[in-house]
């Protein structure tokens, strides 16, 4: 019994650095994926909030995760699905909408054909500025 | 033109870790409950390969405008205030409702 307590503190230890190093990777993400988007209205964001939004979304994905994994155990299956990700968009008609027609366009890049290329980049340009809308 | 977005992989590192942790706490939960003696690491069993590749992808896009969406709000807020910087004020402004959509 006493062994079994220290392999957990010794897991919890592991599983902390891991969640550290993620977390470190994840807000170099976010940072690019910010400083893109804040240039394109014009503006700057201080270091402190882009910690928080990093966190947050990283929150955020650890939630994400667990609601995809119960979606699919619920649907009795063994790996996840776009639907299910889909699904865990429900709250905002206009996101899941955006991540359907994004998931469609992913479905036609399989058969990777030429003239579906040009429609995806109008179809996500659409997408993003149809989410902007979202506030009243 | 490219569009940033999140790594595959890493999302992907970010499910398997939150997967591992419940499949973990859900083994432990199960022998206190049966009592079984014998615990070595469990986790193998219940470790799912889930994660089909296009859910991942889904999942970076739905990150990204999680973030994009964050930011843009944030920046409507302070280009009405009339700053040039995204700051706290700003943020948390727009972070109920942020919250609520997601």
């Amino acid at each position: 019994m006493a062994s079994d307590v220290e392999r957990g503190e010794e897991e919890e230890e592991e599983e902390e650095s891991a969640s550290e190093l993620l977390r470190d990777r994840f807000r170099l993400c976010t940072i690019s994926i910010a400083e893109t988007e804040a240039k394109r209205n014009g503006m700057e964001i201080s270091q402190p909030i882009m910690a928080c939004i990093s966190d947050l979304a990283f929150k955020y994905a650890k939630q994400l995760a667990r609601d995809v994994e119960l979606f699919a155990q619920h649907a009795g299956r063994k790996s996840i699905n776009m639907e299910d990700v889909i699904l865990s968009a429900h709250r905002n008609d206009h996101l899941s909408a955006s991540l359907r027609s994004f998931s469609n366009n992913l479905k036609a890049k399989e058969p990777q054909s030429d003239r579906k290329r040009k429609k995806i980049t109008k179809k996500e340009d659409k997408a993003a500025k149809e989410v902007l809308h979202i506030d009243s | 033109m490219e569009e940033k977005t999140f790594d595959p992989d890493l999302i992907r590192a970010i499910f398997k870790l939150v997967w591992e942790k419940r499949g973990a706490e859900r083994e432990k939960n199960q022998l206190s409950e049966n009592e079984a003696e014998a615990g070595p690491s469990t986790t193998k069993r219940s470790r799912q390969i889930p994660a089909n590749g296009n859910a991942l992808k889904l999942s970076c896009e739905l990150l990204r405008v999680f973030v994009a969406e964050a930011i843009q709000r944030a920046a409507a807020i302070a280009e009405a205030e009339g700053s040039l910087k995204i700051e706290a004020t700003h943020l948390e402004r727009i972070l109920p409702q942020l919250l609520l959509d997601f």
